[in-house]
């Protein structure tokens, strides 16, 4: 009888065993607990001539995973609402952008074409403020304005530094003042 | 009994420890604790000493506002007897030397000798104080990591001002020898000002003393000793904090009917100079044909130039605009 259930055990893990004799057996296997072992140790058996691995597991393991699912709690998490996105806006938002680049490329030519325009504004051409010949320095002036060097402030920097031995001769020809503007 | 004890047992190591303490040992590759490498100023302490007690020469790349001036440089000492020498090479060649407090220039083609008392100075490389308690009071001194420089493992010491009215250092100090291999200037907003730095550096047991010998013919400037500031046509009511007096002397220059005064400050590390002569109307104005005198610079220096009273006041130094213009508005004529 044994030697009967064993060949059929092996017949069904090879897929060789008839449908209506393989329910039969998956239902015996139900309650019969050493053919359950014994059919776990085929299992394993085929896994490792398989894989060439082999891992042992506890006879309950199964068992355990399904109590523990089971046991698990049932949390009721809120669902994410899907964000309803205003279209509307973002289509305002393209049209004022494509009229202003528009704009900007047009309005100067309407400026020149226009007898009633007015005047552009000459901010580069403003002068800066005269300086107070004391006030605190705190601004480099980005456009320097360069000059030749004074023969005095030459011998200035030669009385100042002895380093300047180690600039060229020509010190005089080739250093030019960059002028710091106060604020 | 054990106090006594341990006062006999101290008492030997004691002048050791002292001299130790007082006087950084001669460079040497070294053994000394990492703890003391970590110490800016104990580095800068050693450098100092290194600088005045080994021969040393090299190459030296000076770079300010974009230019290169590359140079021979050499540093003998023989009984406590110091000399620099400087060796352009690029036109115009010129050999430059100082030696006890005062430099020869020499210009190869035009054979001009110039020679100047500048007893203020000590080095062309790097002038720092031999005591560092003045640097202290208005610099953070402090290691930054290691790099090399030509091809040589450097301590990176950076000395940040603790206010706006000096520039930022960084000096890239040799681990060997504890020499000055680079030397960088920041301005206040942290770009390089100027630049020198060793491309090759030997240290050798002795090296020769080099003698510029003045051609017979060869025009050259007199000499310009220190006097007391005492006798200068100006004072200043108020000096930037830890700039202090260094040096004054009151000498001829070009094309001036009457000699100049001039003024020397520092802090320790930059140096600051006030000029004073009678106004000469004859003369371009020194403010470089301004209606308005204002700071302007020439590479890392400052200048401000102003007529004051009877006299024509030039204040110039490598500090901020600020400090020039603090130090211009405290000059005071005597007298007034």
């Amino acid at each position: 009888m044994n030697d009967q259930l064993n060949q059929k055990t092996s017949q069904l893990f090879d897929n060789e065993l008839p449908y209506d004799e393989a329910l039969a057996l998956l239902a015996k296997l139900r309650s019969d607990a050493d053919l359950a072992q014994k059919w776990d140790r085929y299992a394993a058996i085929s896994h490792a001539l398989k894989t060439e691995q082999f891992v042992s597991l506890r006879p309950d393991f199964s068992a355990q995973i399904a109590a523990r699912l089971e046991a698990e709690p049932v949390y009721l998490l809120p669902r994410n609402k899907p964000v309803k996105r205003n279209y509307a806006w973002l289509a305002l938002a393209a049209s004022v952008a494509v009229v202003s680049v528009v704009a900007v490329r047009w309005l100067p030519q309407l400026d020149h074409t226009s007898p009633n325009a007015p005047a552009p504004l000459q901010v580069a051409q403003q002068q800066a403020p005269q300086a107070l010949p004391h006030s605190p320095v705190t601004t480099r002036k980005a456009d320097t304005n360069e000059q030749p060097l004074n023969a005095r402030i030459n011998d200035y920097l030669q009385a100042h530094n002895g380093s300047v031995y180690a600039d060229n001769q020509n010190l005089k020809s080739m250093t030019r003042v960059t002028t710091y503007n106060p604020k | 009994m054990i106090a006594v004890k341990w006062f006999f047992l101290i008492l030997p190591v004691l002048p050791t420890a002292v001299a130790w303490a007082e006087t950084p040992p001669l460079p040497d590759s070294d053994n000394r604790p990492a703890t003391l490498l970590q110490d800016g100023k104990y580095i800068l302490k050693s450098m100092v000493n290194a600088m005045q007690n080994l021969n040393y020469q090299g190459t030296v790349a000076f770079l300010r506002d974009g230019k290169l001036e590359p140079m021979r440089y050499s540093h003998a000492v023989n009984k406590g007897h110091e000399q620099e020498h400087l060796l352009s090479l690029n036109s115009p060649l010129r050999e430059v030397v100082r030696e006890t407090g005062k430099v020869s220039c020499l210009y190869t083609a035009t054979q001009k000798l110039i020679v100047e008392q500048r007893p203020f100075e000590r080095s062309f490389l790097l002038d720092m104080p031999t005591n560092l308690a003045q640097l202290d009071a208005v610099y953070d001194i402090e290691v930054q990591g290691e790099e090399n420089i030509a091809m040589l493992p450097a301590l990176i010491v950076a000395l940040t001002p603790r206010d706006k009215l000096r520039y930022a250092h960084k000096i890239w100090v040799s681990r060997q020898w504890f020499l000055p291999l680079k030397v960088v200037v920041y301005d206040l907003a942290g770009e390089t000002l100027e630049e020198r730095v060793f491309t090759e550096l030997e240290v050798k047991d002795a090296l020769p003393f080099i003698a510029i010998k003045q051609p017979s013919n060869a025009p050259s400037l007199p000499d310009s000793p220190a006097e007391s500031s005492k006798q200068a046509a100006f004072a200043l009511t108020a000096l930037p904090k830890g700039f202090t007096e260094v040096f004054f002397s009151r000498q001829p220059m070009r094309d001036a009917e009457q000699p100049v005064d001039h003024l020397l400050l520092s802090d320790g590390l930059a140096s600051v100079s006030v000029y004073m002569e009678p106004k000469n109307p004859t003369q371009p104005p020194v403010s470089g044909g301004q209606d308005t005198p204002s700071v302007q610079a020439i590479d890392a220096i400052n200048f401000f130039s102003h007529a004051q009273g009877n006299y024509q006041v030039t204040v110039m130094g490598e500090v901020p605009s600020e400090t020039i213009q603090f130090i211009a508005d405290h000059v005071q004529l005597r007298g007034q």
